[in-house]
């Protein structure tokens, strides 16, 4: 350790030394690490007005964990259905929306990759980016547009005849998935496109001279090369549309609830912290536990994950 | 061979309705900015206007929101770039066994939701706070400061890939030349690092500020009591639309766009200068003296027309003649509504006149409800314009009253209090 210190200070000299030193513990110690300890700490604590914190009232508690699995304590053997329903329906509706995107991004990954040449490719590129310039909220907002009532896609059904009532999309959540899907096109089409970009052209070549149909040679040969970029593109949509605040609450109908918008009520008209810092933990725990899942089953490592 | 043609069909219909799902939203929500519809919608069409950009100027909440958005974006980049490139370089320093964990540790932010950055900083810098017995108007809890860090606690690890990615490209020996030839390690630093990281900290620097700019799930909680542009506008969307805010999507649109122009016209001048300094080195042709500036440019010359004139033509296009069709659509609806009231009356008059009704008051019973419905519909009633000012007014009074209750409540209420509603319907579906 000492040596590793003397060695990095005659690298770098002093200034840099301690510019690199300060902002790297900075970094890892007062924004990350620090923090997140912090909020642990906060939610195994009662909710208590600013006078009795850090006197004797302020012990440890498990209550703000069990509220999430019993509901209130008056409430004894009867499970939190509430709280627990929209956990499980954001975390299942999370992977249907990872699944609704690697479904369409990975044809489209694939025909930039190898169909589109020169000018046409770039074009492509330069126009899937664009949308993703646009802030989060006015996307969302766009859907709200399209699904309302007297929205574009209700005007054209029953115009076409295909309805004779508006089709409220926006009560019946198809707006907010749709909406959910289309945020983070993004990040599933460019992993899987850089890995596939990098398959030799020949491997394919050679499969369909061997007579393999197009269907096999996706299956076969394409989708194992380029495993790591799929998996990454999944962790980064799962988790995004998991943790996603701003669309549920614009385009969440009203009835429905997304775990985050759980969260953010703690916090802001709850005024209980600890509970939401409780909530807080766990959604972390579970993102933590996908990736340690995606990373264990598909066998990647984070830095491929994380690009 | 048809099997081929089939194939092909079938990709170019697929590829075609990515787009449209890409671009269809925006465009519509484009569109929604120039008609004068009280509320964003393409049909029916009303008048062709640019009055929504004018009520998106003097919006005062949503340019105090573009202000401190602004402020944060710069601070971020200030440290974000820095502590990034800090980030890049120490990755190569430190031990083969400290690695793993070093760089799970800094790219962690990158995956972890942001709702859960944003209540981690908040209550670490309440509790330094408390412990520093700091009152509430202290840096502890300015909402500016702590989104700030916020913000750069993941975006710094954005900075960071693109440093790494610069770096993998740079040669050692290079530092090792320039200290073998007596430069300190400062120079060294200054005048070979720094100089090829130089692109990498122009794009890092710009991608700093878009995340920063755009950010809500970290910015909505270490916000507070003050406001940036995203959640201006996430509390406009969620309590009342109008195609105001179309108009700031339009204004957005158009400047990635013209950024994109931009970008790709960049590209090609580089990609022109690398073919000719090529050619050069070959001795086919003789060196030219320099490229033209950029403004210079034909290309960009005809993207700035072209925008001046876009610009110029929709403005006198939406201005000229827009009383008159407003009028005119305002008197085709008063129109409608009149023709509805009077079919009523006269069906009432057959149903009151008819014998076969054996009671008077059944008819107006089932009348009711229809009426009443055209009343609280509110804006998807084409029939009632009135109705739709009664809206936007008490749209505004609520937020005003929004505006008054964070004053008084203090800085644990910075969320919006509009929220309530939300909570307690699931409060009382709890058991």
């Amino acid at each position: 350790m000492s040596t590793w210190i003397s060695n990095f200070y005659h690298r770098n000299g002093t200034a840099l030394s301690i510019f690199l030193l300060l902002s790297v513990l900075f970094w890892v110690f007062i924004l990350i690490v620090l923090p997140q300890l912090f909020m642990m700490d906060f939610s195994f604590r009662h909710n208590l007005p600013p006078a009795d914190i850090g006197g004797a009232k302020d012990v440890y508690t498990l209550e703000n964990y069990q509220y999430m699995i019993y509901g209130s304590a008056q409430s004894e053997g009867s499970y939190n259905t509430v709280d627990l329903t929209v956990f499980a329906r954001t975390l299942i509706a999370a992977i249907f929306v990872t699944l609704f995107d690697l479904a369409i991004c990975y044809p489209i990954a694939f025909y930039l990759a190898h169909s589109a040449y020169g000018g046409a490719a770039r074009l492509m590129v330069l126009s899937l980016i664009v949308p993703f310039w646009v802030n989060e909220i006015l996307r969302a907002f766009a859907f709200r547009i399209m699904f309302g009532a007297t929205g574009v896609i209700n005007n054209f059904l029953i115009w076409a005849g295909i309805l004779d009532q508006p089709y409220d999309f926006i009560r019946n959540d198809v707006a907010l998935y749709a909406g959910l899907g289309y945020a983070f096109i993004l990040l599933m089409i460019f992993p899987i496109y850089n890995t596939v970009e990098s398959l030799d052209r020949n491997q394919i070549e050679a499969a369909r001279d061997l007579g393999s149909p197009w269907w096999r040679i996706h299956w076969r040969v394409v989708i194992p090369y380029a495993k790591p970029g799929i998996t990454s593109g999944c962790t980064m949509v799962f988790m995004l549309t998991a943790g996603a605040l701003a669309a549920p609450q614009i385009l969440g109908g009203p009835s429905s609830l997304w775990f985050t918008q759980i969260i953010y009520q703690w916090f802001n008209t709850g005024n209980n912290w600890p509970q939401g810092s409780a909530y807080a933990i766990i959604l972390l725990a579970t993102c933590i536990a996908f990736v340690l899942i995606m990373m264990k089953v598909f066998k990647v490592k984070l830095g491929e994950i994380a690009r | 061979m048809r099997s081929e043609t089939f194939l092909k069909i079938s990709v170019g219909a697929f590829v075609a309705a990515f787009f449209a799902y890409l671009f269809g939203p925006l465009i519509i929500m484009s569109l929604t900015a120039f008609n004068s519809s009280q509320f964003p919608r393409v049909t029916p069409w009303e008048c062709f206007s640019v009055e929504w950009f004018d009520v998106l100027i003097n919006d005062a909440k949503l340019m105090n929101g573009l202000r401190n958005s602004l402020v944060i974006g710069f601070g971020v980049i200030l440290i974000a770039v820095p502590m990034g490139m800090a980030g890049a370089l120490m990755l190569t320093q430190v031990g083969r066994r400290v690695r793993p964990w070093y760089y799970t540790i800094v790219i962690s932010p990158i995956l972890v939701p942001g709702v859960v950055l944003g209540i981690s900083t908040l209550i670490f810098w309440d509790r330094m706070g408390r412990m520093f017995n700091a009152g509430y108007d202290s840096i502890f809890y300015d909402g500016i400061f702590l989104t700030i860090l916020g913000q750069a606690t993941f975006i710094s690890a954005y900075a960071m890939l693109v440093f790494i990615a610069r770096l993998q490209r740079f040669d050692p020996a290079q530092e090792e030349a320039a200290l073998d030839l007596g430069a300190t390690h400062v120079q060294t630093f200054r005048k070979v690092l720094l100089p090829f990281m130089k692109p990498a900290i122009g794009s890092a620097a710009v991608l700093a500020f878009l995340a920063s700019f755009e950010n809500y799930n970290t910015t909505v909680f270490t916000i507070l009591s003050d406001e940036t542009l995203t959640t201006v506008l996430a509390s406009k969307v969620r309590y009342g639309i109008n195609p105001s805010i179309s108009a700031l999507a339009v204004i957005i649109v158009s400047l990635t766009l013209v950024g994109a122009v931009v970008y790709e016209i960049l590209k090609r001048r580089e990609q022109a200068a690398a073919k000719e300094s090529e050619l050069v080195a070959r001795g086919k042709v003789e060196k030219r003296r320099r490229q033209s500036p950029l403004f210079l440019d034909p290309a960009m010359i005809v993207a700035v027309l072209v925008f001046i004139a876009g610009t110029g033509t929709v403005y006198f296009a939406g201005t000229i003649g827009l009383e008159e069709c407003k009028a005119a659509v305002l008197a085709e609806k008063r129109a409608k509504t009149e023709r509805a009231i009077k079919e009523r009356q006269t069906k009432e008059m057959f149903r009151q006149a008819a014998p076969t009704t054996p009671d008077p008051y059944a008819p107006a019973v089932e009348e009711a409800p229809k009426v009443e419905a055209k009343g609280t519909e509110g804006y998807r009633s084409i029939f009632a314009p009135s109705t739709l000012e009664g809206m936007a007014g008490q749209e505004s009074e609520e937020q005003k009253e929004n505006v008054e209750a964070k004053g008084t409540e203090g800085y644990r209420s910075i969320f919006d209090p509009g929220n309530l509603k939300g909570q307690a319907g699931t409060e009382e579906k709890k058991p």
